[in-house]
Formats: C-alpha cells, structure tokens, sequence
C-alpha cells in the first residue's frame, strides 16, 4: 500500500504496479495537532501539520510506501520532515514544474519514468505497457463516472447534495478504484430514479486548497445553500481530465501529460488557466456564489484570492473568503458568515 | 485596486545613509575599507536606479536568488526586490506604511511581510516602476506567486523562471531551457541583445567571487574569528545585488586582506570572545545594530551561517556560461535549506558547526517564513547529535511589532548563560 | 550572609528568605507601579516573617519582568535560570518543567544540577496562557478557582479550538449560547484542554524527560494539571507553593554565590 499526497503523483503508476494507491489526507476532522505544531511549526499550513500528525502518532505505519510532490511548501516540508523521522520503507520525491511548456512536459515525463523505474526497482518487477494501459482504463472509467455525477447537479434540483459528493469522493481515496467504479455506477443508477429533492436558497460553488470533511459542506447545506460543484485537491481537480491515449505516444506519455496539464493547483502558472476553468464551472453549472475556504496557512491560494475574487466579480458572482483550520466542520463563526453570504445573495437575486 | 497614495522617496534615504557611512567610514582611521567600499557600492547601486527611473531607463525588478548576472550581461538595470525592501526597513526603521499599503491590497497575512511590503511598496509607488517584472519559485510560493500581482500593481509583463526543485541532468537542461526563454523575453521587451562574451567574463568573475567567498569563510574558522558579528549580512547583499561585477571582487579581496591581517594579529571581532554561534537564517533587520551591541556586550559572534554563506562545491565555467549560471544557482548557500532535506543536506549543517566549532546556534524563527520555520525541531535534532544547543528566536525580519528588543535581549541573555554555564 | 531572592512580575512580587537548612520564609505580594517599591515592599515582608532583622547582611538576586530594575540586588538573573534552580531545589527528579505564566508559557528541561539544557518560551499568543484563563473565566462568569473545580466534575469535553484564542472565545460563546447549553463543566474542560494542548507541543519541541514537573500561578488549577497528566500518561509534580519558584531559584544563586565568596 502506498500513500500519495497531491494531484501531481500518478496514481496509474502505482496501480499499474499492482499496488493499492492511498490518498494521505490527514485527520479529515479538525482535530489537536500537538507533535504536527512542535515538529512543522505552528504556522506551516494546518494540512501538512495534521498529514504530519497522523504519521508521527503511527498511523501512517501501514504504508510501504510514500510518493510526494514538490509541488508547494507544505508539501515539500511534509516530506522532508517524512524522510527523517518516519520510517516508510519506499519514499519518493517527484520534481514538478510548474509550467504547462514542452520543456516542463518534458521534465516531468523523465520524473515519472524515474519513479516508475525506482518503484520497479523496490518491488522487483517490470511495470509493462499494458497494465499500464489496463490501469488508464480502469481511471479514467472512474473519472468518468465521477463527471456523470456532477452533471446530475446541474440540474435545478439535483438528486444528490454537495455533502454526498464530499462522501463520495472520500471512498474514491480509500478504495481499490475497480471496487470503487462498481459502487459508484450502482449510486448512480439508485440515483437516476431518486427524486431530484434538493432545493435551494443559492447553489453554490466551494473553491480553495484541500478539504475532505463533509461536515463542512453540510454546514453551508443545513442553511439552504446548495453547493452544486466544487474546485479543490480532493474534487474536480482530482478527477476532472481524463488520460487521453494516443497510438504515437506511449501510456506513460500519455499519463504525464495528463497529470500536468489536469485542472491547475494555484502553484501553477500562469494564474489564469486555473481561473479560467473556474470561470466555466461556474457558468456551467449556473453558480450564483463562490465560498473560498482556503485553509490556514496556504500560501499559493492566499496569493490567488485577490485575483480570483476580480475575476469572479467580471461574471457577477459574488466570493465569500473563508480561512478555515484542515478538518472544520463549520463553526458559529463559519455559518454566520456563510448566513450573511446567502442572504446577500437572496437579496441579490430579488 | 485602490491603494492610499503616499510619496516618500525612500529610495534616497537608502541612498543618503550610505553615502553617509561611507563617508564617515572613510574618515575614520579604525574603520575597515572594506566596509567604504560596501557602502559605497550600495550608494552607486540605488543611485543607478534611481537616475534610470528619472530618465526612463529599462528597469528589472526581480526577485531573491535570481541570476542577475543575465541581467548584467544584457547591462539591463536591475531591481532587487527584496533587498530593497529590507534596505527601507534598515534605513528608515519604519516600513509600516509599505505593509499596510499591502493589506489594502487585499494580501492575507499568509503573505510574509518581505512580500506584502514590496507590493504595497510598489502600489503606494515607493519603488520605480519597473519596465518587466522577473521572479522566481526560489525559495517559496511567496516568491513564486508574488509576480503576478506585481505586474498588474506595476502595469507591465514579467517572466517566471521555473527552478527544478532537485538536481539531475534533466532538471539542469530544463533551467537552462528557462533562461534562455528569459533572454529572448527580455531580447524582446528591452530592445538590447545578450553579450555571450560578457557573460563570460561575469561567469569568470563569479568563479573567482566564489572561490574569495570560500577564502573568507575559512578565515573565519580562525579563534577568535576576524569578522564582525553581524558582517555576514554584507557578504549576502553582494551575491545579491552584484553577482559577476569588478566592484564585487575589489570589495572581497579587500575584506580577505583585511580578515589575514586581524587573523595574523590575533585580532578578534570581539574581545573577549565568549560565543562562536552558528546563526539560522536571518536576524530581524530592524534590530542588526542592537544585535551588534549586543555581541559586543557578551563576546557573541556568528562565525558560521550554513545557509548564507557556506557556498556549495563546485567551478564555473566561462566556455559555458548558461550552464554555468545554472550550476550557480545550485551551489548558492540558500539552497541548502531548500531541499529535499537528505542526509547529506543535513550533515552538511553539522560539518559546519564542527568546522567552526561553534558554541551554540540562534535559529531566527521568521514567523512569516513559513517553510523556513517547519525546519526549526528538523535542524535542533540534528544539531543535538552534536550537542550544539539551539535557541529559537520567534521574529518577523521587517516588522518591528513583532519582537522587541528587550524580548530578544532577554532571551539571547539567557541563552548566553546557558551557554556559560556548559562551558 | 543571608540568601535572598526577589521576583518581580507584572502583577505580583515574591520574595524567598534561604537559610543553611532550607527556606526560612517566601511571601508573595501585589506589585505597584514601582518596581524598587515592590520590591522594596517583598524584601520587607519576607524578613518580617523570617525573623531577620533588616541589618542583616542580605546578598541578593533578583529576576523577573522588573528583575533588572532592583537597585539593592548583587545580580541580575533571567527568569528561566531562577524557575530551573528552583524547581531543582524543591523536586530534585524534576528534569521537564513547565511554568505556565500569565503572559507566556516556558518548559525547561535541566540536568540533575538544575542547569538547564534547552528551553522554549510561547509568548507570541494568548493561547495557553494565565491571561487565556483568566478571560475565559470572565466569559463563563465564573471564578478561576472555580474553574478548576469544575473541570475536575466534567464527564468529557466540549470541542474548542486549539489555535487561536480569539476563535476559541467565540465557540465558547456558541457553545453557552446552545440550546440546550452546554454544560459548563464541558466547556471548561474542553478550554482547559486546548490550553493543555498548546503546552503539549511547546514540550515536544525540546523532548519530555520525567519527572515533569509544573510550576506558575496556572499550576494551582488542579483541573488542569490532570488533564496534563491523562495526556502525558504520568504523574505530574506541583510544588506547594508553586509560584515562588523562580524567588526561590533566585535564592538558591544567591546562596551559591556566597558560597563562593562573590560579592
């Protein structure tokens, strides 16, 4: 079993090695992160702290293997402080550009072959062209399957919340994805004949860095807003472009295009290609608010907000910035806040 | 966005004290040439760009850890961001304004205050306007994702370099890839073409810089060591504003001189000394001369700083110079403490204490450098290993609010005792 | 020669009188504007009760946030030396100890000399700190002291964040303001608890050796050292009159020094 941090580690890769790829994602619940603060420091973002938590305290011991990123600071330190004090028998760094440029493509292709070649080196075996074709297949069924579920939120009264989603999504990290695919073609044929029920005061559209407490989502659901579609690490982002195959370029080509080239973090540049993608969620799926939660301490989508807030506002849809500990469920504060938000946008509306 | 207007030429103030020191430097027979030198090159410096921005001259404001050398090269007037930012903070001990500008702009507090300060700095139009904004992803997403922000503030393009987080034959080719990309970007915007056969010699004056640079340091290891307390932040400043530069090279061989004759004489930068400490990362700007005064005091001195100025091995080459600005950018001390944090990368912070035999290690906590202070329990176990005490300095490098100097004198003192009481 | 050891605190002054066989007397009194006068005031009480007439000869150390400000004392000591001489003194196993303040929060590790080896301040918050308590107190109108006796009754804990004291003030607001309330000895457990957390990962910082030890105006909270204990895992050490600890390490330099002829 392997651990993998971010949406820039192919996933297809440990699959294809025959491994189970799990999503670290730290206490999904805020929750006391007394060695996470003593050993990465208070102020380091509170994703990486409670990633750090559950390592230390032993919880991680499961793993074989670990598989970061460069991809920001947080993760960067986490693994840092990962290789000296956590004792995961496979660990592996892979470099991320963070342009879209052939050059770029072309470094982060040698940097999956170069993971792909240490992980075959560890588990002395060849990792062949055709799993790696089989584990394509099996990934981009549940890409696929996760987008048939979105649509179903375009609707005016969807059949499934934005709680439900953040449910969803949570089995996806945790389960073999063939298990996965077959649970979820089942919800979505229970959900073809359920009752489109939710109504809503405002749908809305939840961005930021990473989040997996649905309880958070619920929060903003219990007070009527409806959260139709989202953009974190741990929603589109990670599931959204498919690996498309190309009989001139190898499967692993194929892979590390995708993967650099899928939905952008905010590490990316430029900017815009992350805000455009936003930008079409919201008109497609008709958003009438944006709630930012961008957990305490994320630099790179800190740095975004001004921005974003602008360009949103060019399309008429209003933000609400919220600075949130990993893990909230959405306290008194949060839903006051988010109360204030859905009335504005009631008012808007009328 | 809608920042409040405020015109202070602070840019003066730099330039005023320096020539001020300098001046009076001069005047003094004690006083070390070197530092005439050093004041007089960060006088010339602001004076070249503030006669640039008068008469509209092509301005690069870049960011830390850049290869400037290109820029100079191109003899493209450069901008260093940061350092200008923190020269303010030192000169006018009061960069308030500049950091409140920032917040105006809508920057979180996640933004370092280094970072907030030079976009409100720019917003509040403290700074010239650049003709291109140049940055970088060394050595945090602060520094990766400011440029943006500051081509809108500033109204004018920009170029990022994307610096491969580690080291291979790949990594390197796609650096290489990316400057040149930067000198067609800045071929395009400045009109001027890149003298490879200047560049060449500025890589040559590098190789040498470096190699004087590896000469201080092992002057230093000397008991008691010849250079001032808080002296290293001079040996930074002219990596960064003055890579490959003549003035550069005169001001180093100056201060070896000067350092063979203090080690020949026996003579130290403090008497008694007391404390060789190791210093971790950088002490707040505000508070450099207060910790001067207090060296003095306690016969503390910072031999050794693992991550400004111990240069990592290596030879440059002029036959090839974008390789060689590459392999540059890889021995910079800085990047000891960017990653990945290995072994090796970690007994090179021991090894360093060892050299300099060093007491004890003040580890300056930045509480707006994030990544810098998640390294803090990292560096005191390794440390341990050695016993080598660490205190850890809870300070903001630019805002005074922060950290006082009587916080910071209670706890070196302490520090100082526990030290005394080892010994 | 009489050992005498002064700290002066922003709101109070203790004052420890050491003789050859132990404390001859401490006292504890409010501090004034003025930092001599309090002082002053301290020296005065404590001799009162020693019995030591004021011609004495008296050497002196003084610490503490007026510590430097004491014209009579020989030396000035910091604060963190004092507390680890001290706590030294009265719990010689003591190895880790915690002094939670008003303002700020300190763990001191020291070798069986009472010589400290590394040490860790929080001050750059409220969290985790006597005013924190003292705040919350207010919030929930109810005394410290009662405080503690309340923790001690509570069945388990209410939620409150860790992190920041201002948001913690506002969940404990909510949490008052539920329907049905919290119960409040939820509620202060759930503070105490987060507090405790706090001082739990300025101790993994520097390592946690037993004894451990806690001293400070804090440590009287009995509810809030068993809540340190269930964390930890052991007992925890509180001296009798905790807050004089750092008087006393005073003291305690004062009576080497003498013992080394310095003056």
């Amino acid at each position: 079993m392997f651990g993998w941090l971010c949406t820039y580690i192919p996933e297809e890769i440990l699959h294809a090695a025959g491994a189970l790829p799990i999503r670290i994602t730290g206490y999904s619940k805020e929750t006391e992160l007394e060695d996470g603060n003593a050993y990465l420091y208070i102020n380091t973002c509170s994703f990486s702290r409670s990633c750090l938590q559950l390592g230390l305290k032993g919880e991680y011991d499961f793993l074989d293997g670990v598989v970061g990123g460069s991809t920001c600071d947080g993760a960067r330190r986490l693994f840092d402080l990962w290789r000296n004090y956590i004792d995961t028998p496979f660990y592996h760094v892979l470099t991320v550009p963070r342009k879209y440029t052939q050059p770029a493509h072309d470094l982060y292709h040698s940097q999956v072959k170069q993971f792909k070649t240490h992980l075959e080196e560890f588990l002395g075996i060849q990792i062949t062209d055709e799993s790696l074709y089989r584990s394509i297949v099996v990934y981009n069924e549940s890409r696929n399957l996760l987008k048939r579920l979105y649509e179903l939120r375009k609707f005016d009264t969807p059949p499934i919340s934005g709680t439900e989603t953040m449910e969803v999504l949570n089995t996806c990290f945790r389960m073999p994805k063939e298990l996965f695919n077959e649970w979820l073609r089942s919800l979505l044929d229970e959900l073809s004949i359920r009752e489109n029920s939710h109504k809503s005061r405002a749908r809305l559209m939840v961005v930021g860095s990473v989040m997996t407490n649905p309880e958070f989502i619920e929060s903003i659901e219990e007070l009527g807003g409806l959260v139709v579609t989202d953009e974190l690490c741990t929603s589109t982002r990670y599931w959204s472009d498919p690996v498309v195959l190309d009989r001139n370029i190898t499967p692993l080509e194929a892979i590390s295009q995708r993967y650099l080239n899928n939905f952008p973090c905010a590490r990316m540049f430029p900017s815009d290609e992350r805000f455009n993608r936003i930008l079409d969620l919201a008109r497609d799926f008709r958003v009438d608010g944006v709630i930012s939660q961008i957990v305490r301490y994320c630099v790179p989508y800190a740095h975004d907000l001004p921005l974003l807030t602008e360009r949103l506002k060019g399309q008429g849809i209003p933000t609400l910035a919220l600075d949130v500990e990993y893990g909230t469920s959405g306290s008194g504060q949060i839903r006051t806040r988010v109360q204030a938000f859905l009335e504005m946008l009631e008012a808007k509306r009328n | 966005m809608t920042v409040s207007q405020g015109k202070e030429n602070k840019l003066n103030s730099i330039i005023r004290a320096s020539r001020i020191i300098s001046r009076m430097n001069q005047a003094s027979p004690e006083a070390r040439k070197s530092n005439t030198l050093y004041y007089q090159m960060i006088a010339d410096y602001y004076t070249r760009l503030l006669e640039a921005s008068k008469e509209g001259k092509f301005i690069a404001a870049h960011t830390v850890f850049f290869p400037t050398e290109i820029l100079y090269a191109m003899d493209i007037v450069p901008m260093h961001t940061e350092t200008t930012t923190w020269m303010i903070a030192l000169f006018t001990g009061h960069s308030a304004d500049m950091l409140s500008a920032g917040v105006e702009l809508g920057l979180a507090s996640e933004i370092c205050t280094p970072h907030r300060g030079l976009a409100g700095a720019f917003a509040l139009g403290v700074l010239p306007r650049p003709s291109v904004m140049l940055w970088s992803n060394l050595v945090c997403d602060n520094t990766a994702k400011s440029g943006e922000l500051l081509m809108e503030i500033n109204h004018c393009p920009g170029f990022f370099i994307d610096h491969p987080f580690q080291r291979s034959e790949d990594e390197e080719k796609y650096l290489v890839g990316e400057l040149r990309d930067m000198i067609h970007f800045l071929e395009e915007q400045s009109g001027r073409k890149m003298d490879w056969d200047r560049l060449a010699d500025i890589v040559a004056r590098m190789d040498r810089q470096i190699e004087l640079f590896r000469e201080i340091n092992e002057l230093r290891k000397a008991i008691p060591t010849p250079f001032n307390p808080q002296g290293f932040l001079q040996l930074l400043t002219i990596d960064y504003l003055f890579p490959g530069r003549p003035e550069a090279t005169k001001y180093l061989e100056t201060l070896r001189d000067e350092l063979v004759e203090r080690v020949k004489a026996g003579q130290g930068a403090v008497s008694p000394e007391r404390f060789r400490l190791m210093s971790l990362f950088i002490p707040p700007m505000y508070l450099i001369g207060f910790l001067e005064k207090i060296s003095q005091e306690y016969g503390a001195v910072s031999v050794t700083e693992p991550f400004f100025t111990y240069w990592g091995e290596g030879a440059l080459d002029p036959a090839k110079p974008l390789e060689s600005v590459v392999k540059k950018s890889y021995m910079l001390p800085e990047m000891r403490m960017y990653g990945p944090l290995d072994e090796r990368a970690l007994n090179g912070i021991v090894n360093c204490a060892e050299q300099y035999r060093v007491d004890g290690a003040v580890y300056y906590a930045d509480v707006g450098c994030r990544h810098t202070c998640a390294t803090i329990k990292l560096f005191k176990d390794v440390l341990d290993r050695i016993d080598v005490p660490v205190l850890t300095l809870d300070c903001d490098v630019v805002d005074p609010t922060i950290t006082s100097e009587e916080d910071v004198r209670d706890k070196l003192e302490q520090f100082f005792e526990l030290l005394e009481d080892r010994q | 020669m009489k050992a005498l050891g002064i700290d002066v605190g922003s709101l109070t002054t203790k004052a420890v009188i050491l003789g050859n066989d132990g404390i001859l007397a401490s006292c504890i009194v409010h501090s004034d504007d003025e930092v001599e006068s309090s002082a002053k005031t301290a020296m005065e009480e404590v001799l009162n009760l020693a019995g030591v007439s004021l011609n004495n000869d008296l050497y002196s150390v003084s610490t503490g946030v007026g510590g430097k400000s004491v014209s009579f004392s020989y030396k000035k000591k910091t604060i963190t030396t004092c507390l680890a001489r001290g706590i030294s003194y009265l719990v010689p196993s003591a190895r880790t100890t915690i002094d939670m303040g008003a303002e700020s929060s300190t763990v001191i590790r020291v070798n069986e000399r009472g010589h400290i080896i590394d040490w860790v301040n929080h001050d750059k918050c409220a969290a985790g700190t006597g005013v924190f308590l003292q705040q919350m107190a207010k919030l929930m109108q109810i005394s410290t002291e009662e405080m503690s006796k309340l923790s001690l009754q509570a069945k388990s804990k209410a939620d409150i964040s860790g992190t920041c004291a201002v948001f913690a003030e506002s969940e404990v607001i909510s949490h008052v303001h539920r329907d049905p309330p919290t119960p409040k000895e939820e509620i202060i457990a759930g503070i105490h608890f987060s507090v405790v957390s706090r001082i739990i990962s300025l101790c993994k910082r520097i390592g946690i050796e037993r004894d451990v030890a806690v001293v400070g105006g804090v440590a009287l909270n009995r509810g809030l050292v068993k809540i340190i204990e269930e964390e930890m895992g052991f007992g925890i050490l509180v001296p009798d009159r905790p807050q004089i600890v750092a008087a006393l390490g005073a003291a305690v330099i004062a009576r080497e020094n003498i013992e080394k002829g310095a003056k």
